[in-house]
């Protein structure tokens, strides 16, 4: 094939330059590590977005092509497989964070002890997290911190201990999350700001959000949205210790003699295979890609795939499902302005309550509907065409707004990530298999919140609403979590609370993979903080000069 | 539909299929008190797309289009030659239903009788969507409902699905692309989109005016 270059060792060797690889890179490199961090996708500056809803939303300009990167589901084992672009993220420099709304909000205390407050499930494979509310703390308030989250803490009545507010105050309100705060008011709900990574005033030298139509699923130009992108990696490069390399795609980690990841092996933009040599490898390529990634690294010594000795890599997994109940209004609501996630939430679903039809709960929050723009609007059930789709395009789309959720659904030791035995992408390599049927809690818990939210609606003076109920899940909130779990039972989980594999001593992983529970929040503040604590701990374990 | 002579051409069909797609794209999105898929250029924006991968993406400022390369220039190849394959095919069915039901090429029938063949087209989707709704409600769950947060590939698309999908693009994307003309399509549904995708790339467009604060608040730059 092509010649095989190797470039020199380094100290720690990072796959993925998305929200955790971008800060463990920072801080790996802040703490006197030489640092590579290989990225699959481009490495886009901010001027390279564009505010463009056919290219963005329509056209894979940043959502990974099905052509090239494609992914099948099965919902089981016994089931058709078919190929399909489920949960997809960004594959470039930044991740989920290039495109993202950006809203931040952190787990609760008890999220931490599922296991512990709703007892096992039947059906369900729930576990405690191996670190608790307090472990992370330090490190949401950091993340917090390097982005300018705008929020208002002490609000949010079920949020855990804060060791300081929020660095900027909340978003100004919308129309829509005006009309969500009225109707919790209306019920007596507690409700608060989302907090989000778009800046209410200046910060670090960043200017306040514009507030441009063109936030959910666009990148932001301007730079006034945090993103991994604009605040983590610009710090890893400015300590001249971290070498970001767009556009390698790492297919194998391979072994050394004593079972310790040797080296990366990836194929570069011109097509040559190139071996990376590290102490240290982090995974931090999405919960799914660093499972299949897994999965490709197989040896003598891991034939099923590395660290996989106890098959569970790649189980557990689970992805949330975004859904709504959509209400319209007499007057405008605007639900475009801000990009339609310039919201307002409320944690009262969250929390999980025995008097509920199913254990846990979610964050609910005001948004558009769907993406609230002209090309993508589309309520539920009406025509798509002729002269009655115009009127209602019309008529509705300054009026309508949802009330969304994230289901917190449950783990499955069956809902699961593998290797497809057939489909390969445009690299001649198998893709990622999901296998996936909800738990019948993720069901019912998504009927009965989108039913509240409903109400919520009506409370507010909804002249119509509409309950969008989840059948099953899609992978539409391109959240992943779990497929590698972190726990303290090395039979049960793949990684140690450190997020080390039990059975590999130099592998690490900080993307959504370690989490044992999909939790009832917008993932990617968990996923930083952790990683931050992550790095943290491995540059406390080996010291700073290597 | 000649590929080699499209491509040169900068155009993607002939005279009659491109009659056969406006007349439809004007049924899609038709013209009243404001602008329809006809006043839009939905057509104009439709043809420029599929005549080859040089207006997939407009740069980021509006300034141009991006040009593709590598395996993402093959991907789009790929794609592009499959849609149009659904358009020929597509444009051939819908002239055959309109002479079966209507007695004319679909062109010539009047917007009435233009509808009835739409109509007609989709019903096999809807017939098989009301089944799917049935034997759910059977088994005791809700009838489906679109996703939220997902636009279909092309690629997936039958060809009114595909074809509406493209008016819906044609008269509400950027003016880039060469649709939505003169804001048409951004005016009939009241969006108050930049005045150029410049200005948005620039930073220079808030819809802070739409938010639930006054015009004062905004004046004094502080919107929280």
């Amino acid at each position: 094939m092509n010649r095989t270059s190797k470039p020199d060792a380094v100290d720690v060797c990072i796959i993925g330059a998305g929200a955790s690889g971008a800060t463990a890179a920072m801080v790996l490199a802040q703490a006197g590590f030489r640092v590579v961090a290989l990225e699959r996708g481009p490495w886009w500056t901010s001027d390279r977005f564009s505010p463009d809803e056919l290219a963005n939303v329509h056209r894979f300009n940043l959502w990974p092509d099905p052509l090239l990167n494609p992914r099948t589901f099965r919902a089981a084992a016994d089931e058709e497989t078919q190929v399909q672009l489920f949960c997809p993220v960004p594959q470039m420099v930044g991740g989920g964070t290039a495109h993202w709304t950006g809203w931040l909000p952190r787990m609760t205390e008890d999220e931490f002890r599922p296991l512990s407050i709703y007892g096992q499930v039947e059906g369900a494979n729930l576990a405690d997290w191996p670190i608790s509310y307090q472990d992370l703390e330090p490190f949401y308030d950091k993340v917090e911190w390097a982005f300018g989250v705008s929020g208002q803490g002490g609000v949010n009545r079920f949020e855990g201990p804060r060791s300081r507010d929020y660095p900027c105050p909340p978003l100004p309100p919308t129309r829509y999350s005006q009309k969500f705060s009225e109707g919790c008011a209306a019920l007596g709900y507690n409700a608060f700001p989302t907090p989000s990574a778009a800046l209410s005033q200046p910060y670090n030298g960043w200017p306040t959000t514009n507030q441009s139509a063109f936030a959910q699923q666009h990148g932001d130009p301007t730079g006034t949205r945090g993103s991994a992108l604009t605040r983590f990696i610009p710090a890893a490069v400015a300590t001249g210790r971290c070498d970001l390399r767009p556009e390698c795609y790492v297919h194998e980690l391979t072994l050394d003699a004593q079972g310790r990841v040797k080296s990366a092996v990836y194929q570069n933009t011109d097509g040559h295979t190139v071996e990376q040599e590290a102490d240290i490898f982090i995974l931090a390529g999405g919960a799914i890609e660093s499972a299949r990634l897994l999965l490709m690294s197989r040896s003598a010594r891991f034939p099923r795939g590395l660290a996989n000795g106890n098959d569970q890599v790649g189980r557990n997994a689970t992805f949330h499902e975004y859904s709504a109940a959509i209400g319209v209004f007499d007057d405008p609501v605007y639900g475009w302005a801000g990009g339609g996630y310039a919201s307002a939430s409320t944690f009262e679903f969250l929390a999980h309550s025995p008097d509920r039809p199913f254990v846990g709960g979610c964050h609910v929050a005001a948004a558009g509907v769907g993406i609230p723009l002209p090309i993508s609007f589309a309520l539920p059930g009406l025509p798509t065409w002729g002269q009655a789709a115009k009127d209602a395009d019309r008529e509705f789309f300054n009026h309508a707004m949802a009330v969304g959720l994230v289901l917190h659904d449950l783990p499955r030791a069956t809902n699961r990530v593998e290797l497809d035995d057939e489909v390969t992408n445009a690299w001649g390599l198998p893709v990622a298999r999901i296998t996936h049927t909800p738990h019948p809690n993720d069901l019912a818990q998504g009927r009965w919140i989108i039913d509240r939210n409903a109400e919520i609606l009506e409370a507010a003076g909804a002249r119509r609403t509409w309950k969008v109920y989840i059948e099953k899940v899609t992978g539409n909130c391109s959240h992943q979590h779990g497929a590698l779990r972190m726990g303290h039972d090395a039979d049960s989980s793949v990684l140690n609370a450190d997020c080390r594999a039990h059975d590999v001593e130099n592998l690490y992983a900080v993307d959504g993979g370690p989490f044992p529970t999909s939790t009832g929040v917008n993932p990617t503040l968990t996923i930083m903080a952790n990683a931050w604590r992550v790095a943290e701990g491995i540059a406390a374990r080996r010291g700073a000069a290597m | 539909m000649n590929d080699k002579r499209a491509g040169a051409a900068g155009t993607c069909f002939d005279a009659a299929q491109r009659r056969t797609v406006e007349a439809a794209m004007a049924r899609i999105i038709p013209s009243d008190d404001r602008a329809g898929a006809r006043e839009a250029g939905a057509i104009d924006f439709l043809d420029r797309y599929l005549s080859g991968i040089d207006i997939v993406y407009a740069k980021p400022d509006g300034s141009g289009f991006e040009t593709l390369v590598g395996k993402q220039a093959n991907a789009w190849r790929q794609r592009i030659a499959a849609v149009r394959q659904t358009y020929r095919d597509g444009i051939v069915a819908l002239n055959r239903l309109s002479r079966d039901l209507e007695g004319g090429e679909f062109a010539d029938l009047d917007e009435a009788a233009q509808d009835r063949v739409l109509a007609a087209l989709e019903r096999p989707v809807r017939d098989e969507e009301r089944e799917r709704e049935s034997a759910a409600a059977a088994a005791g769950f809700a009838p489906p409902e679109p996703a939220l947060q997902q636009i279909a590939a092309e690629m997936d698309l039958d060809f009114l699905p595909l074809l509406v999908l493209h008016t819906r693009q044609g008269f509400l994307c950027d003016p880039v692309y060469g649709g939505n003309r003169g804001r048409a399509g951004w005016e009939a549904i009241g969006f108050p989109g930049p005045e150029t995708m410049a200005e948005a790339h620039g930073g220079r467009y808030s819809t802070l005016p739409y938010f639930a604060i006054t015009d004062e608040d905004i004046a004094q730059g502080n919107g929280s």
